[in-house]
């Protein structure tokens, strides 16, 4: 346990959050990338959250790791592509988008919330600081 | 027994250490929102430290202890409730700023006693 624990702990969540957006961001800006048939498409990425030190409940949280979907996509008929396979078909990742702007938007809720937290807990650590300050 | 700490700052003490704890425990709380199975911890100081005023000792200053909430999980097995923690969070907070006011009285007070005119 150090001085300033409360902010470490929102700050841990402030890291997860952040890469939870990564995750979110990497899904959408691959969307429509596309594999030739006999490839693996896109692959969704996905977030482990793990609380830390869950016993006391002030360890805050880390990234366990990342979780893949499914790379089978679908096949989608696009004979102009240049990885289009001689049936006309490519493979495209199957990452619904509505799923995505919602994890975009937890994402970015969880984010806020942590540096609110931050606030919170400056203001009682500045407030502690100042004490017999006007002795 | 001349000392500079009477039972009141103590107390004040045991408070402010609670108060803290209870603050890195919500902000525990707010990092693991999004965690699956995460149930939210609850910090209790307060029964112990009536319960010590009550007896006339001197509190123990190590704050208090942590349980997990039973509340009503969502599907993801985590019932860290949003709401509830900012308003824990924000009360807490301003608990320990009182808590540090009245602190800092005690100090006055004594400072008030050592000065000479």
């Amino acid at each position: 346990m150090s001085t300033f624990d409360a902010l470490r702990i929102s700050g841990s969540g402030m890291t997860l959050h952040r890469k939870y957006l990564d995750a979110v961001s990497d899904n959408i800006a691959n969307i429509n990338t596309a594999a030739a048939p006999g490839q693996e498409a896109f692959k969704e990425r996905f977030i482990v959250a793990q609380a830390v030190d869950y016993g006391s409940g002030t360890g805050g949280v880390r990234v366990a790791g990342a979780a893949f979907g499914s790379g089978e996509g679908k096949l989608v008929y696009s004979p102009d592509n240049p990885l289009a396979d001689d049936e006309g078909y490519v493979r495209m990742p199957d990452i619904d988008l509505g799923t995505q702007m919602t994890n975009l938007l937890i994402a970015q809720r969880g984010y806020q919330a942590n540096i609110s937290a931050i606030s919170r807990a400056t203001d009682a650590y500045q407030a502690a600081l100042s004490l017999g300050k006007n002795l | 027994m001349i000392g500079i700490s009477d039972t009141t700052m103590t107390a004040l003490h045991a408070a402010l250490t609670g108060l803290s704890q209870r603050q890195r425990v919500s902000n525990d709380n707010i990092a693991n929102v999004n965690t699956p199975g995460f149930l939210a911890g609850r910090t209790d100081f307060e029964s112990s430290l009536r319960s010590e005023l009550a007896d006339g000792s001197t509190p123990a200053i190590g704050g208090g202890s942590v349980h997990r909430s039973l509340a009503a999980t969502r599907t993801d097995g985590n019932n860290v409730d949003l709401d509830s923690e900012t308003v824990i969070a924000t009360e807490t907070g301003l608990r320990y700023q009182l808590a540090l006011q009245a602190l800092n009285g005690k100090y006055d007070l004594l400072s008030a006693a050592m000065r000479t005119q």
